[in-house]
């Protein structure tokens, strides 16, 4: 009798464990292709949620071709730069700066962020911005972070101009420091957007979404 | 539509500097660095197949961003085809700086918006990396000072020795070169340009200068031509301007056209041409016999016009005395619409074709004799003259732009020998080429897509050529050079900016600011201006008296005729995959030349398709496998120029390799044989016959490789079911027929029950194409067209031999044997996207699927390749990737389209109607927030073709092109009885015959 | 239960067998050690094996294009030999369901090593619709499963996915059928088994088998439940299976008659090799009391029975392709007859039709060696009339200008030796370690026909 109500414990005990294990396990369980989350390093530690959040700049004024072209387009050197010829560092070190030479009655000296002093080299420039013929200008090898299979294709340009939110897609990269893939890019979460959006439109818009295979597929 | 961008290109380098320097530093060479600058925002390791790779990706962004450049959407530039001396306008697709598809410029006035298999090609062959890269004197690398220096040094030794410069150039060169070499005539006094064309129409242009009194090649006007008459010339092929002519061929050729008459048009030739195929009468004439028959029909026509002109040798034999006749009746009624041609290169056959045309007086009508066409300025006479000088040593200084002689013209070797005796040989090559081996000095030429020049095709058309990418080689152009050597430092583009300035800028009323009329030009590709007054001179009745007597009647043995073919013209394309795998239009043989036989000849000589012949013609020896050709004459062998080319043994393993498979090429060996050391000059003239040739098999057999086993409509006889020999394909009638009834030579349809749900009802759009069998020509401009824009392998002989071509678009060529003749028809065959798909019910994995818009969708990625579909499509146009194909090196692969998935080995491809077109077209609708224009979208095959007969369009667009096509009676749509129901129709090929099968016109 | 026999009856099984003379005699191949000839015999299956292997393996490697398929013959030495082994695989079923159910005592002799070979033909056939494929590795996505495609299924109404549910129910319930009828031999096996593993082994396999009235009870009844439900998959799989091709629109596939004649021929086929490896047994193992020529002729039989639709078939087609009227499908059939690839056409006329009829005369029935020939011949016929229907078809089809030839590539070749190499290689083991024949059952006919006192008990 006894051993029976023993077995009986034991035995759900162990089927306990089991489930415990094995869901927390298929949480994690990921199928292949599906790179949700990643958030690879940058060469340069790039601050989204500075851009885009706190100054509010909107998404479209570095990435300018999402609206025309297929490629959302990373900006230039040169488009950082139409900036950051002026902005060199945090406003607060600047100050800090200034205080100093107040103190000390020298001129303030030009403070540079050790990240802008990455894009300058990159741009070819030395501390004084001039153009340092020991450097060669050179693009920014960002790492990529949303990536498509080769065989999909993906317009930015349709999605923008039907009124898709950036967000949409890309999470609330306003609050990204560093940029993280917030969806799994598989093709049922592509399509039932694209069914919804033919049901419901796009923020009020009718829109045709195409849920061919060659929407995508060619 | 594409958009056309203002100015020049400014692909690979800062917006500031003014042109493209000649060898701008980081484009030497190509490592991908410069690479991906060049391409903008690109991703590294692009993967061009279909799989996906584990491997971190970088995005790579530009340092300085171009102003013109959107990376991931094209921009299309204006210039001018290099692939042969016609001069068609052209535009340049380029995606992220490099440019990946050529085609025809809609607005140009001379090409009119198509272009030929070779135009569209020649955009593989600036991805060709045996190109060559640096300036080389006697075959060690040097440095352009060290050239210039050199070629000052030697033009001075020259100058005081009082030797003579001579430049040998290819027809076709525009005003700036013109005026380069003039500039160097000027400084060096004797110099000479000599114009070289192994596919000489000289006698043409000699012709013309014994009757008009000067040197000149008209320019044909065929659509203005309501009967033409060509003997021997095949101008829908390789004649002159073959898409310009065809452009225009086909505008004289609707039938639905209320405000003309269907032109009619009798062929004269030997061998099966592109052109024969497609008249409405071929008369074969043993070649010795051509100059009787232009005589007879002059004689005759001078009796109906009552003219004066003569005298003319009156026919002899019966037959074609009556066919004479009529044809002479015919050309007199349709008067200054009447047109003749004469494609033999040869004195009195062009007097007696000039003498014609003058006696019908369609001067400015047909024959444009005012605006001749300067693109073909070749003298053989020169020439020849030119080696005699060099034989005889007295050539200081001899310059060859882009010409080969010591490979085409049929004194090669001498010419190889004679260039020796030159003080200094400087050849401008592409390629490390038969002749360039024998100069001192070789200059890298430029690939058309990478130079400044320009082109005069026809006087008063003057278009621009523009670099759309930096070159790869380190190259500068003939202009530039001639001017450097003559000491003065010049870009080309300012050279041309200052040649246009002072020559053609003035011509023009248009603009009145010289910069304006240049953005403009660049931006169009072209302008046109009143060209000089040529003088208007009358036909010389006395140039016949003055004719060389007649060689000695027919002679005894084979003619053999040497032709140049739709892809390779002289072989200056042998370089070229595309072209060497793209099927004869009429022989369907790839990869290879042989020797066409008719059936009933190679029967005689107990030989068959394959077999090995030995044709022997004075010293020369040629030994090709055997093809026959219905519809040639009898005593003829005819054989292919442009192959044999040095090099092309590069090709050995351009296909799959496995252990059964065998090599294109065999290393050491080269692609066919070269026929030119056959050519003969007669009578001063490059003569592409032989006569007195002797064919004997040798007894070895040669694999040929041809995309069709099956010639005919007709089963073979004894497997045919009563009254069901002729399979229902092609639906053709005779103009008279139409008239009668447009829906003449209609198939008998039956009703047809379907048990299909109709389960697609295409809400939004219903694509549609039709094809106009009337117009097409089978140029085969479209199948190279469609092979660039969907990113189509080239799989070598071996493969082709079994079958497995991979083009998406074919065209199937039938021969229908009549009671006096043989009649052609070409049919281009692609996916038929059946809205009852066979396909689509039997893929187990939905790979192949029906669109809402009518498509028939193939999804690569989720095909696992049963090929069930393939088996189960009743056209059979689906290709199964064999193998992975190489695809030819890294270079090559920059061709490719970055919009069209490069598909893997094992799975299902087709015709996707240019499925990313429409997107792409679709897209850009919705963001200008405006319904699709028709005509907006347009498939590869329809853009590309010269003839207009492809149409594509949306059928829920009542208004649209293809609507109305699809209301034409003439559409039918291919084995609509199996109830299929496809979304490509033809339309009813008609004949300007009088009855059915009839020929007697 | 009390049967009754006939005395007029010859009996089944000859030499007057005891119960235990039989479980010695079909024991007797699995107790002694292997003969030299059993090896070599093995050792030449498995060279053929690995031959295949190799090929397989080269053609994964490098592509399909390693066979002599192209543009317009799609198919050919692949799916003809699927649908030869598939056809293969039906005697067995046939002869355990349907004659069990017909009372067919003579089929206790040869079910056993029939339904083995059903099992070993229908693994060869699964292997080509999966090499088949250009992308092997994703065979997986014909079977329905949920996915993170939207979701995407496969095509419910593409017949290759018919025939992938076909084809492993078929499999499955012969697998089960065999095994079930062998577990009261294996408890015979465990019974006299010597060493320790083999009892352990058998009577793992033998369910604890205990031979009393109770079991096989039960086992009878489970045999005959099984047998019911075999029976409708004999005539389903092969329909399916031709449906792949009767739901085309290729002339020359798509025909109604498809169906009966299929199964007829796999019956057909099916027997004759069943002969041919009986035959082989028979003289190898020396179980010529047990397969007597008795059951020789009944085989024989059948195959002139069904060989007869099969000759009816291929008549009727040809009618049916005359009097449809239809261009297309006419000509396909002249052309079988006098195309390019006559040859292959009267080599299946002359082995399916021609060679059977011998079989009507009694001489021929009784001299194995003559049988063994025709069964043989009748195997290629089959073959042959697959590659006939498959590939000739494909070859000339609706438009001339897409028209295309067919030769197999050395690859293709060797391919097909593999086939029959895999299935010698698992019928050899099969004869080496399992009872080829159930001898529960003959057991249950020994008596059949057999004198006894006064004819009753």
């Amino acid at each position: 009798m006894n051993s029976r109500i023993i077995s009986i414990f034991l035995g759900s005990g162990l089927l306990l464990c089991l489930t415990i294990f094995l869901t927390s396990y298929a949480n994690n369980v990921r199928l292949p292709g599906n790179h949700e989350g990643y958030e690879p390093v940058q060469p340069i530690a790039y601050s989204h949620r500075l851009h885009a959040g706190e100054l509010n700049l909107p998404c479209l004024h570095c990435h300018t071709d999402a609206g025309r072209s297929r490629n959302a387009g990373i900006p230039a050197v040169e488009t950082c730069m139409s900036c950051h010829t002026f902005v060199t560092a945090p406003i607060v070190d600047v100050r800090a700066e200034d205080k100093r030479a107040e103190k000390t009655g020298e001129k303030p000296s030009r403070i540079i962020s050790p990240e802008l002093k990455k894009l300058y080299d990159m741009a070819g420039l030395d501390d004084e911005l001039r153009p340092d013929p020991a450097k060669e200008a050179r693009p920014i090898a960002w790492v990529r972070v949303h990536r498509l299979p080769d065989f999909a294709y993906f317009n930015h340009g349709a999605h923008v101009s039907a009124g898709v939110e950036c967000q949409t897609c890309h999470g609330a990269i306003e609050t990204m420091e560093r940029v993280r893939q917030v969806s799994d890019l598989s093709m049922g979460w592509c399509v039932n957007c694209h069914r919804d959006a033919n049901a419901q439109g796009v923020n009020g818009r009718v829109v045709a979404a195409p849920t061919d295979c060659s929407g995508c597929h060619f | 539509m594409p958009f056309l961008n203002k100015g020049i290109s400014t692909i690979m380098k800062r917006p500031e500097t003014g042109h493209i320097d000649p060898a701008p530093a980081p484009q030497r060479g190509f490592d991908r660095r410069t690479f991906l600058k060049a391409a903008g925002f690109t991703f590294a390791g692009t993967v061009l197949t279909g799989c996906e790779n584990g491997a971190v990706e970088k995005a790579i962004p530009f340092l300085v961003r171009p102003e013109e450049v959107t990376p991931g959407t094209p921009t299309w530039y204006a210039s001018t085809c290099g692939g042969c001396s016609a001069g068609c306008g052209i535009l340049v697709k380029n995606r992220d700086g490099r440019p990946i598809k050529i085609e025809g410029n809609p607005s140009h006035p001379i090409s009119k918006g198509g272009l030929c298999a070779t135009g569209q090609a020649m955009v593989l062959s600036l991805y060709d990396s045996h190109r060559l890269r640096e300036p080389g004197i006697s075959g060690k690398v040097a440095a352009w000072d060290a050239v210039d220096g050199l070629v000052a040094a030697k033009l001075a030794e020259s100058r005081s020795a009082g030797k003579s410069v001579r430049i040998l150039t290819g027809s076709g060169a525009g005003p700036t070169t013109r005026s380069a070499i003039d500039a160097v005539i000027a400084a060096f006094p004797g110099a000479r340009q000599v114009v070289y064309e192994p596919l000489s129409v000289a006698a043409l242009a000699d012709a013309h200068e014994l009757c008009y009194g000067r040197r000149f090649v008209p320019h044909y006007r065929f659509d203005r031509a309501f009967v033409i008459a060509s003997f021997n010339a095949d101008f829908l092929g390789t004649w002159i301007s073959p898409v310009e002519f065809t452009a225009d061929y086909r505008a004289g050729r609707s039938p639905e056209d209320p405000s003309r008459p269907m032109s009619y048009h009798v062929q004269f030739e030997s061998r099966m041409s592109l052109t024969g195929s497609n008249a409405d009468r071929r008369v074969v004439v043993r070649p010795d016999r051509m100059r009787e028959m232009l005589g007879g029909l002059a004689h005759c026509v001078a009796l109906e016009t009552g003219s004066d002109a003569g005298p003319f040798p009156p026919p002899v034999a019966d037959g074609e005395k009556e066919i004479l006749v009529t044809l002479a009746r015919q050309l007199a009624a349709a008067g200054a619409k009447g047109l003749v041609v004469c494609g033999v290169n040869d004195l009195s056959c062009q007097v007696f074709a000039a003498s014609i045309n003058a006696m019908l007086d369609n001067r400015g009508v047909t024959v444009d004799l005012d605006r001749p066409a300067t693109s073909r300025t070749e003298n053989d006479r020169e020439t020849g003259a030119l080696l005699a000088e060099l034989d005889a040593g007295t050539v200081g200084v001899l310059v060859l732009d882009g010409v080969n002689p010591v490979y085409d013209h049929p004194a090669g070797e001498a010419f190889a020998a004679a260039m020796k005796k030159a003080g200094l040989t400087v050849a401008f090559a592409q390629h490390d080429d038969e002749t360039s081996r024998h100069a001192t000095i070789v200059l890298p030429k430029a690939h058309p897509l990478e130079e400044w020049d320009d082109a005069e095709p026809v006087a008063g058309v003057v278009s621009v050529r523009q670099p759309v990418i930096a070159p790869f080689g380190n190259s500068r152009s003939l202009a530039e050079c001639l001017f450097a050597w003559t000491g003065e430092r010049i870009g080309a583009r300012e050279a041309i900016r200052r040649v246009w300035k002072s020559g053609i800028f003035p011509g023009q009323r248009a603009q009145t600011e010289f910069a304006g009329f240049w953005d403009t030009t660049v931006h169009q590709g072209f302008t046109t201006i009143d060209p000089t007054p040529s003088g208007h001179r009358v036909f010389d009745a006395t140039a016949l008296s003055r004719l060389p007597a007649p060689d000695a009647g027919e002679q005894p043995g084979f003619v053999l005729e040497l032709y140049p073919t739709v892809a390779l013209l002289d072989g200056r394309h042998a370089h070229n995959p595309w072209l060497q795998e793209l099927p004869d239009p009429v022989t369907k043989v790839v990869w290879d030349n042989y020797a066409v036989l008719s059936p009933v000849t190679a029967a005689r000589l107990g030989v068959g398709e394959g077999d090995e012949v030995r044709i022997v013609a004075g010293g020369a020896v040629l030994e090709l496998p055997v093809v026959l050709q219905p519809g040639q004459h009898d005593e003829m062998v005819s054989v292919a120029l442009g192959y044999g080319r040095k090099g092309t043994d590069r090709f050995t393993s351009i296909g799959p390799e496995w252990f059964e498979s065998v090599a294109t090429v065999e290393p050491g060996e080269t692609v066919g044989r070269n026929a030119a050391p056959m050519l003969i000059i007669r009578g001063g003239h490059v003569s592409t016959w032989r006569f007195g040739v002797s064919v004997t098999p040798t007894g070895a057999v040669r694999t040929i490789a041809a995309t069709q086993i099956h010639h005919s409509l007709h089963v073979p006889e004894h497997l045919a079911p009563k009254n069901a020999e002729r399979r229902p394909i092609i639906q053709e009638t005779s103009l008279a027929a139409y008239a009668q009834s447009p829906e003449a030579g209609r198939f008998e349809t039956h009703e047809i029950v379907s048990m299909w749900p109709d389960e697609h009802n295409f809400t939004k759009h219903r694509w549609f194409m039709s094809i106009d069998l009337t117009a097409c020509t089978g140029c085969s401009a479209c199948v190279v067209g469609c092979q660039a824009e969907n990113n189509i392998p080239v799989v070598g002989k071996d493969e082709v031999y079994r079958n497995r071509e991979m083009t998406w678009l074919r065209i199937d060529r039938y021969y229908t044997e009549e009671k006096d003749g043989l009649s052609v028809a070409h049919q281009p065959m692609m996916c038929q996207h059946c809205a009852h798909a066979p396909c689509e019910t039997v893929c187990p994995v939905l790979a192949t699927v029906h669109s809402e818009e009518g498509l028939n969708q193939q999804v690569y990625n989720r095909c696992v390749g049963t090929r069930y579909c393939s088996n189960n499509c009743p056209y059979k146009v689906r290709r199964f990737n064999w193998f992975d194909y190489p695809r030819g090196d890294d270079m090559a692969r920059l061709v490719l389209n970055p919009d069209v998935v490069v598909r893997e080995r094992g799975i299902m491809e087709k015709c996707s109607l240019c499925v990313q077109r429409i997107q792409e077209g679709k897209i850009a609708a919705k963001e200008e927030g405006r319904p699709l224009r028709d005509g907006e979208i347009r498939t590869a095959c329809e853009q590309s073709c010269p003839a207009q007969a492809i149409v594509f369009g949306d059928l829920n667009d009542p208004a649209s092109r293809i609507a109305a096509s699809r209301k034409n009676p003439r559409f039918y749509r291919v084995l609509e009885e199996i109830g299929v129901e496809p979304a490509v129709g033809y339309m009813t090929l008609v004949r300007n015959r009088p009855e059915e099968g009839g020929r007697n016109g | 239960m009390a049967e009754r026999y006939s005395i007029l009856r010859r009996p089944l099984i000859a030499g007057n067998k005891s119960f235990d003379e039989v479980t010695r005699d079909v024991c007797a191949p699995l107790e002694s050690k292997s003969t030299s000839a059993w090896w070599m015999t093995f050792a030449a299956a498995l060279a053929m094996l690995s031959v295949g292997a190799v090929a397989v393996g080269y053609q994964l490697k490098t592509g399909i294009g390693t066979w002599g398929l192209n543009n317009t013959v799609g198919w050919a030495f692949d799916i003809t030999n699927f649908v030869f082994w598939i056809g293969i695989g039906h005697a067995g079923t046939l002869i355990s369901a349907i004659l069990f159910l017909f009372n067919q005592k003579w089929r206790t002799s040869v079910n056993r090593s029939a339904e083995a070979m059903t099992l070993f033909a229908v693994m060869c056939a699964g292997i080509f619709p999966i090499i088949h494929m250009g992308r092997p590795w994703l065979a997986f996505w014909v079977i329905p499963y949920p996915n993170m495609r939207g979701p995407l299924w496969v095509n419910f109404r593409s017949p290759l996915v018919w025939d992938v549910f076909a084809i492993s129910t078929y499999f499955i319930v012969s697998l089960v059928f065999w095994y079930v009828g062998l577990i009261p031999d294996l408890a015979t096996i465990r019974d006299r088994a010597t060493s320790k593993i083999k009892r352990a082994i058998t009577g793992f396999f033998s369910f604890g088998w205990d031979g009393s009235n109770k079991t096989w009870l039960r086992y009878e009844t489970i045999y005959l439940l099984l047998a019911g439900l075999a029976t409708p998959l004999v005539v389903s799989v092969h329909t399916i299976v031709s449906w792949d091709f009767a739901t085309s629109v290729i002339p020359g596939w798509h025909t109604t008659i498809l169906p009966p004649y299929f199964v007829a021929g796999a019956v057909f086929s099916g027997f004759a090799m069943v002969l041919t490896l009986m035959l082989i047994v028979r003289k190898v193992l020396h179980f010529e009391d047990y397969i007597t020529l008795h059951h020789i002729g009944a085989m024989s039989k059948i195959i002139i029975a069904t060989g007869g639709i099969v000759a009816l078939a291929y008549a009727t087609e040809f009618f049916v392709a005359i009097y449809s009227g239809n261009d297309y499908e006419r000509f396909t059939f002249v052309n079988r007859a006098l195309g390019p690839y006559a040859w292959a056409y009267w080599i299946m006329v002359g082995c399916n039709v021609g060679v059977p009829q011998f079989l009507w005369s009694k001489k021929v029935r009784s001299n194995v060696a003559l049988v063994f020939a025709i069964s043989l011949l009748i195997n290629v016929g089959m073959w042959f009339e697959r590659f006939v229907i498959i590939t000739i078809s494909l070859t000339r089809d609706y438009l001339p200008a897409s028209w295309a030839d067919y030769s197999p590539t050395s690859v293709e070749i060797a391919t097909l030796v593999g086939s029959f190499g895999l299935f010698l290689t698992l019928f050899l083991l099969f004869a080496r370690f399992l009872p080829m024949i159930a001898i529960g059952e003959v057991k249950g006919v020994l008596g059949y026909g057999k004198q006894t006192e006064g004819g009753q008990r």
